[in-house]
């Protein structure tokens, strides 16, 4: 049983399909939905990102079996383990993605996603490469401190992966109210890679939405404040090793040149932080917003 | 590495490369440009919240546009792709004039450089951002 497939190889052919049917809706309805090179750029970020995932995948599985072998229980292979183990990683999941947000080391990693101005089906394969550097699987870790198999776990992993490919769309409107209360869909997702200052860090769900409700995250998608997307600086280049690794850089550009009390700072403090005030961050522009009416 | 390995990773190439190529065939992407001073004003505001900009010029061809607020700090818009992206200038811009032509650099490289054709209040905001260059 703990040689189980990847779900996301299957799911490539279903990725390929529905991107060609996105960009056919586009050139119908809305051409400057896709910009070539936006696209290019999002497609080499995901090649990339599995070229990472066979380099680093095997250590970061070696990791988690390491930590199983320190487990509390057995979980066994059972159908409702599969139930705990999906839900109890959407949960890890959601820890991860706000960390991701609000902690520049996570962050520098993460930003890659987001950093496309336009949110249709190839900014999901818009993926990072240097994850593993960034320690994100540590997030996994305590589902196999419990006694979750490291394979159940990347392979609900895996799932979790694939529903959130299908909500980076703009084709899609709302779907039917008892839905968009569960589950994470394209409305709830869109105000996540919003940089309106009313979305800015909001929406980290990965599959159920619920998750932001409990820990007080949601906002819901306003008509009347339409979504504009990417991150608060946007990249302005279409530079492929420059998306990749301008947040590392960033960061490293920073630690150098702080004061030495403040050069940790740069590292675990939410992105944007600086120990002088002069930059903007999500929360500095949220401020800011709310000062000036928040409309 | 593995054959199967191998394969996986020349189809998802070769997928990557097929998708890549359709946006350009189906010549998605579109021009966009600045339509009025309004439109410019939107954008400054959207790339530094809460930027008011008291005074507005817009490239003829609409393909940037400077602003200035009333604090004196002045922002840069340029179309990026299908886009706009903005940069508040700062000490490290660097500008050029060619008569109607001013050609601004942010002072970052991966941002590059725009030439801006602002007619004849090209030398007004080229020596704006001379004093903003100079403090």
């Amino acid at each position: 049983m703990d040689n189980l497939p990847s779900p996301v190889d299957y799911a490539i052919p279903f990725f390929v399909l529905t991107i060609i049917a996105e960009m056919i809706w586009a050139k119908r309805n809305a051409p400057e939905k896709y910009e070539p090179r936006d696209t290019m750029m999002s497609l080499f970020f995901g090649f990339g990102s599995t070229l990472a995932g066979v380099l680093f995948g095997g250590a970061a599985f070696a990791i988690a079996m390491q930590a199983y072998d320190f487990r509390l229980t057995t979980v066994p292979w059972a159908w409702w383990a599969w139930i705990a183990c999906f839900l109890l990683d959407d949960l890890a999941y959601y820890v991860f993605h706000r960390s991701a947000h609000r902690v520049r080391w996570f962050w520098a990693s993460h930003v890659n996603h987001h950093s496309s101005q336009h949110y249709n089906l190839s900014t999901a394969l818009r993926q990072t490469w240097t994850g593993f550097f960034a320690i994100s699987f540590i997030f996994r870790l305590p589902l196999a401190f419990i006694g979750f198999h490291p394979a159940m776990i990347l392979f609900c992993g895996g799932l979790n992966l694939i529903y959130q490919y299908w909500i980076h769309t703009e084709a899609i409107g709302r779907m039917p109210r008892w839905f968009e209360a569960v589950m994470n869909t394209p409305s709830h997702h869109r105000v996540h890679h919003a940089t309106n200052p009313r979305y800015l860090d909001r929406n980290y769900a990965g599959v159920l939405i619920i998750w932001d409700k409990m820990f007080g995250t949601f906002e819901a998608e306003k008509d009347s404040d339409p979504v504009r997307y990417g991150i608060v600086k946007q990249l302005g280049s279409f530079n492929l090793l420059w998306g990749i690794f301008h947040e590392w850089i960033g960061i490293f550009r920073d630690v150098w040149t702080a004061p030495w009390r403040h050069k940790l700072g740069y590292i675990w403090r939410a992105p944007g932080w600086s120990h002088d005030g002069s930059r903007d961050s999500s929360d500095s522009i949220r401020a800011r917003w709310l000062e000036s009416g928040g409309t | 590495m593995s054959t199967v390995l191998a394969v996986k990773i020349f189809l998802s190439l070769l997928a990557t490369l097929f998708i890549a190529y359709l946006p350009r065939w189906m010549e998605l992407g579109g021009d966009v440009r600045i339509r009025d001073e309004a439109h410019a004003r939107a954008l400054a505001s959207e790339a530094v919240t809460g930027f008011q900009a008291s005074e507005v010029i817009i490239d003829r061809a609409g393909i940037g546009a400077l602003l200035k607020d009333k604090d004196g700090r002045q922002l840069l818009v340029r179309r990026h792709g299908a886009q706009f992206v903005g940069r508040l200038l700062t000490s490290s811009s660097n500008s050029r004039l060619d008569q109607n032509f001013l050609t601004i650099g942010t002072g970052e490289k991966s941002f590059g450089k725009v030439t801006l054709n602002l007619g004849d209040k090209a030398q007004h905001w080229a020596s704006g951002l001379r004093h903003l260059q100079h403090g």
